[in-house]
């Protein structure tokens, strides 16, 4: 048996049958409740706390390098005062950090009462695993009642929407990344198109018409057409628009209005919006 | 038993290693591609079917933290794997510089095969400028590769697996 031609090639085998499952998983899409998401919740489940703990770790060992630099100017002072001080540092940057927190936090109550939904607060404790598409991870899940699809918000703007939820964590799928596309309009001009992410970083407003009257500056914002994100949603500012060479629509390039990398906590719109005429026309 | 714990452990490290460190580096570019070198450790010294699963299971975990298709890490990874296995079998040569190569071009192939598969293979030929960086995460990932080869050597040692698996 174990000359015959599956024993020799059983790697070789073996692998080209996983090939051909990750084939299948990329062309079909692996949906909630699909037999293939649920390893994925086991890990997304997994990971997240120990993914919190580095995120933790991280910023703990930032905050004793800057400490110990600091320290390295006081060297006269005897150790009782050093650790008073360190001590004191220490309690200093965590009520800052209390301090900053709690007025993101109060930030995303007065966003959640001005849109009038239902909506849950949410920390991000890590990025992309890869860093090759634009995702965040958030230590909120299904028992906290996010679902796949929901918008997520911060108080600068649109952020992204959920893409993958397990019973204590999600993943978000920002508004940046090259698969992302979102219903938007140019407030001023009224000249609606798709807001999609780009392989190099930013946003561009597809399918908006030569015709219309889209300038620098501008403000974007969601139409509520696409049934995720509230209408009236901060996206972007215009940042420049092209209408040299040949095609029906403008070439227009929108800078976010969200910083993602500094985002701490976001908003889960729990609630679908409600569904919405044309902008202009409703 | 040992063997997928020792490999789970690393692959659970270096994941949320890659996951929680983009935050506090401005340049992700810096950060290197963990579960490709695990990959490519198994590829070049584990010649077997629970390797070979290990690999695809590596993968499709870091589809659950990363990228917006599901298998197209698992793909990718037992792909590697293979290159690594076929590599290691036909040229009889498993030292670390080889290793390095093939994490290196693992990395390239993995980003481009994202762009691809995300955005279409129109938007490879809009990928130029994100080409300096990748390349940088290539180089890094190979670079650092060697070390993680010893340290998985180092983690076989230490729960009493052989360096080097060979044939089942």
């Amino acid at each position: 048996m174990r000359g015959g031609f599956l024993w020799r090639n059983r790697v070789l085998l073996t692998s080209g049958a996983l090939l051909i499952v990750s084939l299948h998983l990329i062309s079909t899409g692996v949906h909630p409740g699909d037999l293939a998401a649920r390893p994925q919740s086991v890990f997304l489940e997994i990971i997240s706390p120990v993914d919190a703990a580095f995120t933790r770790l991280g910023e703990g060992a930032s905050s004793v390098v800057g400490d110990y630099l600091d320290l390295l100017h006081v060297r006269e002072e005897n150790a009782r005062l050093r650790e008073e001080l360190a001590r004191v540092r220490s309690d200093r940057a965590l009520l800052a950090e209390l301090q900053v927190e709690n007025r993101h936090l109060g930030e995303l109550l007065e966003l959640r009462d001005a849109l009038g939904t239902t909506a849950v607060a949410a920390n991000v404790i890590g990025s992309d695993a890869t860093g090759l598409s634009r995702t965040l991870i958030l230590a909120s899940g299904s028992s906290n009642g996010i679902r796949p699809g929901m918008a997520v918000l911060s108080n600068q703007g649109v952020v992204g929407k959920i893409i993958a939820v397990s019973p204590h964590a999600s993943r978000v799928l920002l508004i940046d990344d090259h698969n992302s596309a979102l219903d938007g309009f140019d407030q001023r001009s009224r000249a609606r198109g798709i807001v999609a992410g780009l392989v190099d970083d930013g946003l561009i407003l597809k399918y908006a018409d030569r015709s219309q009257d889209i300038r620098n500056g501008d403000t974007v914002v969601t139409s509520g057409l696409d049934g995720i994100f509230p209408r009236g949603l901060l996206v972007g500012t215009i940042k420049s628009v092209h209408r040299e060479g040949p095609g029906l629509f403008l070439g227009v390039r929108i800078a976010p209005a969200v910083d993602f990398r500094g985002l701490e906590q976001v908003l889960v719109i729990t609630q679908p919006p409600p569904r919405l005429d044309e902008p202009g026309k409703g | 038993m040992r063997f997928i714990l020792l490999f789970a452990a690393f692959a659970v490290l270096g994941l949320s290693f890659e996951s929680a460190l983009p935050r506090l580096v401005s340049f992700r570019e810096l950060i290197p591609n963990l579960i490709i070198i695990l990959a490519v450790d198994l590829g070049l010294r584990h010649h077997g079917v629970l390797p070979a699963i290990l690999a695809f299971a590596m993968g499709y975990a870091t589809d659950a933290l990363a990228g917006t298709h599901p298998g197209l890490n698992a793909f990718m990874m037992t792909m590697i794997f293979l290159v690594s296995y076929e590599i290691s079998t036909r040229l009889m040569v498993t030292n670390a510089f080889v290793g390095a190569t093939v994490v290196f071009f693992g990395v390239i192939a993995t980003a481009l095969a994202t762009v691809a598969i995300g955005a279409g293979f129109g938007a490879l030929a809009d990928s130029g400028s994100m080409l300096a960086g990748l390349t940088l995460k290539a180089a890094i990932s190979a670079i650092i590769a060697p070390f993680i080869f010893s340290m998985l050597s180092s983690g076989k040692r230490l729960t009493g697996l052989p360096a080097r698996a060979g044939r089942e």
